[in-house]
């Protein structure tokens, strides 16, 4: 009965008024840096409410049922991974043996079901941003695991996330080291290209004219596609400050440095998006590939030399 | 009023589509979205397909062969959506009214809410014009229900 | 070569095809010629004396039809029009197709237009008109009457 409660609870609607605050807080920023007045607080949940009320289309051909249940398995793996961390962050004995593993299986399925809703729907012009999604996903998975292993290394090789919560408790945080600060830096960049936000939004809002795998979503498949991606917004930055800042606590001060770990790391993901151009397909595999995961195995190396 | 209608108004998606026009119209609506004249503020946003807009802003004047392509959009955007005819030439076709290859004007083609004139319309204009139209939806609601 | 050096070889290798020189400015010269000879005319302009050929317009005045061909002399800054006039009762002309490729489209659109027969054009369909415009009626023309039954031509005030 309980469980119901956290999933419903803490894993939907705190993610979801939070996911939403951060997705206006982006587009304020963005618009203040462009000199201009952005819109108001509670236009994110305007825009998820106007489209439930629209007409679902579906297009001729297309195959109905994976059309319509793309976004819902997209929706409920990210509501899934969500009440994981809070239950963990909230009371870190309730960790079984291999949810980090799960939480990064998890974690995968918001892209993919992105890809399966592209290749579902019948149009040349999403089967293009589906495959490059495809793409996308094969170039970061690699540094972002390798990024995930090293705090795995420095809190004795455990795969339970209590544990490396106790551990950073006793030792001080994960990111105070070098190799922790490496991996810090890889992760980051990979979670820009997991949130499809410029510098890597190459598959979605790819000549700016039609927007990708999500050309033929109107009315209530659009809501939940949206609706995912800001909760993802909040998910994402959690993870990492699970991993390598010690989670957050509420109680007394550390609610406010809390905060502002989450603050800071969406800041930096703003100033990313807010200064750089959109790389192409074939720079962005390069770029994961070549200096990324470079940058990865020397943090894990450090990490096993116990630096 | 309701609640669906309530966030219409409030976050009226835009799509921009030209049926044969001499393309400053789309210059002028493409000046509405510069920081200057920050229509994103309102919640309007540009997308690119047309599956996801909510109010269709059609200038130009309808020539026989985007007659047929203008109507096949029509019946792709997700009702319910609003209609805004923008220019000259889109009201009436405008000194095109005699040329032999543009027989009808917009509104017997499909159905339209507002009219913007001007050749081209100033982005004053057509954020007057847009904001008419939220107050004319607003009073029409009000009218059905007090009845 | 210059322009007066153009316009004396011009004159002289083809002085019976050309009816009138019409000098009207520096930059523009008009020559008025017969419609049998386009080709020679045209084919020397463009090999010999290296121009381009810009576009063609053509118009209808009230007893005969006019095509004008452009040639441009990029260095020199000139434009050389060739005038060919055609009587009602016989439009046909030779196509430029086998000089050049550029002519090919906007004779597509003097024929679909005027009704101007080019004679050994490959490919003479309609360009620019829509698919349910019936045949043999050309719009350009000065005596075209609206054939639409179904068209608005007022303003509905």
């Amino acid at each position: 009965m309980i469980y119901i409660f956290y999933f419903l609870v803490y894993g939907f609607l705190l993610t979801a008024v939070i996911g939403l605050l951060a997705s206006w807080i982006d587009r304020k920023v963005t618009a203040r840096v462009q000199y201009r007045v952005g819109p108001p607080i509670l236009q994110p949940l305007i825009d998820i409410t106007k489209l439930l009320g629209k007409e679902t289309c579906i297009p001729r051909g297309a195959s109905k049922t994976t059309f319509l249940m793309a976004p819902v398995v997209g929706l409920t793996s990210v509501i899934l991974v969500s009440s994981l961390l809070w239950v963990n962050n909230i009371n870190s004995n309730n960790s079984f043996l291999g949810d980090l593993i799960v939480v990064l299986y998890l974690l995968t399925i918001p892209s993919i079901s992105i890809m399966i809703g592209g290749f579902a729907s019948r149009n040349p012009l999403a089967s293009l941003g589906a495959s490059r999604e495809m793409k996308l996903i094969l170039s970061y998975e690699l540094p972002f695991v390798l990024a995930v292993l090293v705090p795995v290394i420095k809190s004795n090789f455990s795969i339970r996330l209590g544990e490396i919560l106790g551990f950073q408790a006793q030792n001080g945080v994960i990111v105070g080291n070098l190799s922790g600060f490496l991996a810090l830096v890889v992760a980051l960049l990979c979670m820009q290209a997991k949130l499809a936000l410029v510098p890597f939004d190459i598959p979605e809002a790819e000549t700016e004219i039609t927007s990708g795998p999500l050309i033929e979503y109107s009315g209530s498949g659009l809501a939940i596609y949206r609706l995912m991606k800001n909760m993802l917004l909040f998910v994402l930055p959690f993870f990492l400050i699970i991993l390598f800042m010690g989670g957050l606590r509420f109680d007394g001060l550390h609610l406010l440095s809390g905060v502002l770990k989450y603050v800071g790391l969406i800041a930096l993901i703003m100033v990313i998006r807010n200064t750089n151009p959109r790389v192409r397909i074939d720079q962005a595999v390069r770029f994961f590939w070549g200096p990324m995961t470079t940058i990865a195995i020397i943090a894990v190396i450090f990490a096993l030399l116990g630096k | 009023m309701s609640l669906k209608l309530k966030a219409l108004l409030k976050s009226p998606w835009v799509f921009h589509l030209s049926t044969g026009s001499c393309n400053n119209c789309d210059i002028e609506i493409l000046d509405c979205l510069t920081p200057r004249f920050d229509i994103e503020r309102f919640g309007m946003i540009l997308v690119g397909s047309i599956k996801h807009a909510d109010v269709l802003l059609i200038t130009g004047s309808c020539n026989r062969q985007s007659v047929i392509i203008l109507k096949r959009l029509y019946e792709q955007v997700p009702k319910p959506c609003l209609v805004v005819a923008i220019g000259e030439c889109s009201l009436s076709r405008g000194m095109f009214i005699h040329s032999y290859n543009c027989p009808v004007p917009l509104d017997k083609i499909i159905p339209v809410d507002v009219y913007i004139p001007g050749c081209p319309p100033k982005p004053e204009a057509i954020i007057a014009g847009v904001v008419k139209l939220i107050e004319k939806i607003k009073r029409e609601k009000l009218k059905s229900k007090k009845r | 070569m210059d322009r007066k050096e153009i316009l004396k070889d011009i004159r002289e290798k083809f002085k019976e095809d050309i009816i009138n020189v019409f000098d009207k400015s520096p930059k523009r010269v008009y020559i008025e010629i017969k419609p049998e000879s386009i080709v020679k005319l045209a084919s020397h302009i463009f090999k010999d004396l290296g121009a381009r050929f810009n576009t063609a317009s053509g118009m209808d005045a009230r007893n005969h039809m006019e095509i004008l061909y452009h040639f441009i002399f990029e260095d020199l800054n000139l434009l050389v029009s060739l005038r060919v006039k055609l009587p009602k009762l016989k439009l046909e002309i030779d196509s430029l197709v086998s000089l050049f490729e550029a002519a090919n489209w906007i004779e597509r659109e003097i024929h679909e237009m005027l009704g101007i027969n080019f004679k050994g054009h490959p490919d003479l369909r309609r360009l620019l008109l829509s698919d349910d415009w019936p045949e043999g009626i050309h719009p350009l023309r000065c005596d075209y009457k609206e054939w639409d039954k179904n068209v608005i031509r007022d303003r509905g005030v």
